[in-house]
C-alpha cells in the first residue's frame, strides 16, 4: 500500500469513527413558538405516531427517534449521527406529512442539541414546559407515546435511557416541589378552598343558583374533585333541568330554592340581578336546620349575589370573584417559586444523565489503546524471550510483570484525563478520542451510539 | 442509667421538634416519618426512664410536680404518637416535642431529688387513678392544640387572607371531627380516673370526696368539658365556638394543674392520711 492509499483510507477511516459518534436532537414547536391554529394542523394522532417515527428512521439520517404530540406540542427527539444537521430534514419531514409547506412550519421550530435537548425533554415530562405549569397530564401523554415509539422499534439505548430518566425527573419533581399541588383558574382555587373547610367532599352537595358559564365550570371542578351531589336552581327552570342533568343532579325551581339551602354545603351563585339573592336573613333558619355545620358561598355574580354580611356568620365562608382571583394569584406566584426549584432538580438531573451518557463515549477508546498497546507489549516480549531462552521461569515472570507496569503507567494519565474529558465537556472528548484512534491507527470503535456497545 | 435514657431522649425530643418544624416549611413523607421516628424514640426512652426510676424508688414515680410535668409530657407524646396515624397532625409535632423535651427536663431535675413518697400512697390504685387522669389530660391537650390550629385557619379563612401556610393544615371539618374526638375520650377518662379515685378513697381512708383544691379545681374542669359535651351533642356547637371553649376548659385545667401543685401541693396527702 502506498503512502497515498494509506492517507485516504485512514482519512476514510475518521469519517467512519465520525459517524460512530452520535447526537441527541429535539426539533419541534410547542404553545410558545408557534399559533394554536399551526398546532392543529401539524397535531397527529396517537395511533400514527409509532409508524410515523418508523418512517423517519427510514427517510432521515436519524438512529433513533420519537415523536411527540399534544395539543401543546408537536416534536421530534432524535438521534442522529454527529456532524449531521437534521433540523431542515425533521422540519419537512413532519410538514409533509400533514400536506403543509415546510417553510410555513420551520419560521416556528425550536432546536435544543445535546444537553440542552435532554433538559428539554426533562422539562417537558415534569410540565414545565405547559401552557399551565405543573398541570398533570403531560406525563401520561409522555409515556404513551414514548411506549408507541418503542414498541415500532424506533427506540434504543440513547432514547431509552434519556426517556426513563425523564420519567424518573417528573417523579421527582412533583413530590419535591409545589409545582402541580396548586391551582391558578379561578373556579379550581374554589375547589382548593372548600378542601380548606370540608374534609372530604364525597358527602357533601353543592348549590348552584344561577346556571352560567362559570358556576357551571365550578360545579364541574367539585364534581371531579368527588362532591356528592348538585342541586341546580335557575330563573328559567328549562336550563336548570338541562343542567342538572348533565351533572346527574337535581334541578329546583328558582322560586323554591331557599327551602333547599339547609341540604347545601356548597353555594354556588351567578344570577344576573341586582340585589342580593342570600343574606344574613334567610340564614337563621337555614343554619339551625344545619345544625350549623359550616357553608360556604362562592359568589360568582357580577353584580353580586350573595350579601357580603354572610362572611360574618359563624361557620359561613363566602368568597366573591375577586378574593378567589386572589387566591388563584397567589398560587400562581407560589408555583412559579416552586417552579424555579423545579428548574433547578431538571438542570442538575440533565447535566448528570449528560454525564453518564457521553462519559462512557471514550471507554473503547481507552479498550482500544490498551489492547493495542498490550498487542506490542506481547509481541515485543515474546521476542526478546525468544532470545533469551536460557532465563528461568521465574525470570519471565518478572519481566512479564515490568513490561505490564509499563504499559499500564504509559496509560495512566492518558485514560484519566480522556474519563474527566468526557464528563465535562462533550465534543472535546470525541475530537480527543479521534486523534488518539488516528495517532495509534486503532481500530474502528464499535457500537453506535453514546454507550458504544 | 435514668439520666442517660433521660437525656438520649431529651435530644430526641429535640430532633422530632426540629423535623416536625422542618415539615411545616416543606411537608412530605420524610419529615412526617423524621418526625414520627425521633418523637418515638424520645417517648420510649422516657417512659424506659419512669420504669427505672419507680423501681429504684419502689413505686410510681408520680409524687412530685417535676415528676407530674414529665409523666404529663410522655402521656402527651404517646396520644399524639398513637392518633398522629389516624388523624395526621403533622403539624402538631413541633409542639409535642418541645413539650416533652420540657417533660423530660423536669424529670431530669426530679432526679435524685424527690422525696419518698408517703406509704399511704404506695399502692397500684395510684398508679390507674393517675394514669387515667393523665391520659384525659392529654386528650384536652391536644383538643386544645387542635382548637388553636383551628381558630387560626378559620380567621384566615374569614379574612380571604390565603397564606401559604394555610394550605398545609388540615381542613376545618377534620381539626373540628379531631377535636370533638379529643374531648369525648378526654372526658371519659377524666370520669373514670374520678370513679377509681373516689373508690380508692373510699375503700382505703373510708371516705370518698374530701373537699380540698384539687378535688374542687377537678370537678370545676369536669363541669367545663360536660357543658361542652353536651352543647356539641345537643345544640350542635362546632367550629369556632366549640374550639374557643375547649382552649379556655384547657387553660383552666393548666392553670389548676400548675396553681394546685404549687400553692397546695400534697397530693391529696394533706386530705388523706
Amino acid at each position: 500500500m502506498s503512502e497515498r492509499e494509506t492517507a485516504r483510507v485512514r482519512s476514510l477511516r475518521s469519517v467512519e469513527l465520525g459517524e460512530r459518534d452520535v447526537e441527541l436532537w429535539v426539533v419541534g414547536l410547542n404553545h410558545k413558538t408557534a399559533p394554536v391554529e399551526l398546532r392543529e394542523k401539524l397535531a397527529i394522532g396517537e395511533d400514527a405516531l409509532g409508524p410515523l417515527a418508523e418512517r423517519a428512521l427510514e427517510r432521515l439520517p436519524l438512529r433513533e427517534a420519537v415523536i411527540l404530540s399534544t395539543c401543546n406540542r408537536v416534536e421530534l427527539i432524535g438521534v442522529a449521527p454527529r456532524g449531521e444537521d437534521v433540523v431542515a430534514g425533521v422540519m419537512s419531514f413532519l410538514a409533509e406529512d400533514r400536506d403543509l409547506s415546510a417553510a410555513a412550519v420551520a419560521e416556528h421550530r425550536y432546536v435544543h442539541r445535546g444537553r440542552q435537548a435532554v433538559r428539554h425533554l426533562f422539562r417537558v415530562a415534569s410540565s414545565l414546559d405547559s401552557m399551565v405549569v405543573g398541570e398533570p397530564q403531560i406525563l401520561g401523554q409522555l409515556k404513551e407515546q414514548y411506549r408507541r415509539a418503542n414498541e415500532s422499534g424506533a427506540t434504543a439505548r440513547v432514547l431509552r435511557r434519556c426517556f426513563e430518566a425523564s420519567f424518573r425527573v417528573a417523579k421527582r419533581v412533583r413530590t419535591e416541589t409545589g409545582v402541580a399541588t396548586k391551582s391558578v383558574s379561578v373556579s379550581s382555587a374554589a375547589v382548593d378552598l372548600a378542601k380548606r373547610i370540608f374534609d372530604d367532599l364525597g358527602d357533601k352537595t353543592a348549590m348552584l343558583i344561577g346556571a352560567g358559564k362559570m358556576s357551571e365550570l365550578a360545579a364541574r371542578h367539585l364534581l371531579k374533585a368527588g362532591i356528592a351531589s348538585v342541586i341546580v336552581t335557575n330563573r328559567s327552570f328549562d336550563r336548570a333541568v338541562e343542567l342538572a342533568r348533565e351533572f346527574d343532579g337535581t334541578p329546583v325551581p328558582f322560586d323554591r330554592f331557599p327551602s333547599y339551602l339547609p341540604m347545601a354545603d356548597v353555594v354556588l351563585g351567578s344570577v344576573s340581578v341586582s340585589g342580593h339573592v342570600v343574606g344574613p336573613s334567610h340564614m337563621n333558619d337555614v343554619l339551625r336546620a344545619r345544625r350549623r355545620r359550616p357553608m360556604f358561598f362562592i359568589d360568582l355574580g357580577v353584580p353580586r349575589n350573595f350579601d357580603p354580611a354572610l362572611n360574618d356568620l359563624q361557620n359561613v365562608y363566602l368568597y366573591n370573584i375577586d378574593d378567589l382571583a386572589r387566591v388563584a394569584d397567589d398560587h400562581r406566584a407560589e408555583r412559579e417559586r416552586e417552579a424555579e426549584r423545579a428548574e433547578e432538580i431538571v438542570r442538575s438531573e440533565a447535566e448528570s444523565l449528560w454525564r453518564s451518557l457521553s462519559a462512557r463515549d471514550v471507554t473503547p477508546t481507552i479498550v482500544a489503546l490498551r489492547g493495542k498497546l498490550d498487542d506490542i507489549r506481547q509481541g515485543e516480549l515474546d521476542r526478546a524471550l525468544a532470545s533469551l531462552e536460557s532465563i528461568s521461569a521465574g525470570d519471565r515472570e518478572v519481566l512479564d510483570a515490568m513490561t505490564h507496569a509499563i504499559v499500564n503507567k504509559i496509560l495512566h494519565p492518558p485514560t484519566k484525563v480522556l474519563k474527566e474529558m468526557a464528563r465535562d465537556e462533550n465534543g472535546q472528548a470525541a475530537e480527543v478520542a479521534e486523534v488518539l484512534h488516528r495517532l495509534f491507527g486503532l481500530e474502528a470503535r464499535k457500537g453506535r451510539d453514546f454507550g458504544g456497545e | 442509667m435514668e439520666p442517660l435514657l433521660l437525656k438520649t431522649s431529651l435530644a430526641a425530643y429535640l430532633l422530632g421538634t426540629l423535623i416536625g418544624g422542618w415539615g411545616i416549611l416543606k411537608p412530605g413523607n420524610v419529615a412526617r416519618r423524621g418526625s414520627m421516628g425521633a418523637l418515638g424514640v424520645g417517648f420510649v426512652l422516657q417512659g424506659a426512664g419512669l420504669v427505672v426510676r419507680s423501681i429504684e424508688i419502689g413505686t410510681f414515680a408520680i409524687t412530685t410536680f417535676p415528676e407530674q410535668v414529665s409523666f404529663f409530657a410522655l402521656v402527651l407524646a404517646g396520644v399524639y404518637l398513637l392518633t398522629q396515624v389516624r388523624f395526621r397532625l403533622d403539624v402538631l409535632a413541633a409542639v409535642v416535642g418541645p413539650i416533652g423535651f420540657i417533660g423530660v427536663l423536669a424529670a431530669l431535675v426530679a432526679h435524685g431529688g424527690a422525696p419518698d413518697p408517703p406509704p399511704e400512697l404506695r399502692s397500684p390504685w395510684l398508679f390507674v387513678h393517675v394514669t387515667l387522669a393523665y391520659l384525659g389530660n392529654a386528650a384536652f391537650a391536644l383538643a386544645c392544640l387542635v382548637s388553636l390550629v383551628y381558630l387560626w385557619e378559620e380567621r384566615q379563612l374569614k379574612a380571604h387572607s390565603v397564606g401559604r401556610f394555610l394550605w398545609r393544615l388540615p381542613s376545618l371539618e377534620r381539626l373540628d371531627t379531631v377535636n370533638f374526638k379529643f374531648l369525648i375520650w378526654g372526658f371519659v377518662l377524666l370520669t373514670l380516673s374520678i370513679v377509681i379515685g373516689v373508690l380508692w378513697a373510699e375503700l382505703y381512708f373510708g371516705r370518698f370526696w374530701s373537699w380540698e383544691p384539687r378535688t374542687i379545681w377537678t370537678m370545676i374542669i369536669w363541669v367545663i368539658y360536660a357543658v361542652l359535651l353536651q352543647g356539641r351533642f345537643t345544640v350542635g356547637w362546632g367550629g369556632r365556638r366549640a374550639a374557643a371553649l375547649t382552649i379556655v376548659g384547657f387553660g383552666v385545667l393548666f392553670v389548676a394543674f400548675i396553681g394546685v401543685n404549687v400553692l397546695a401541693p400534697g397530693q391529696h396527702a394533706d386530705s388523706f392520711g
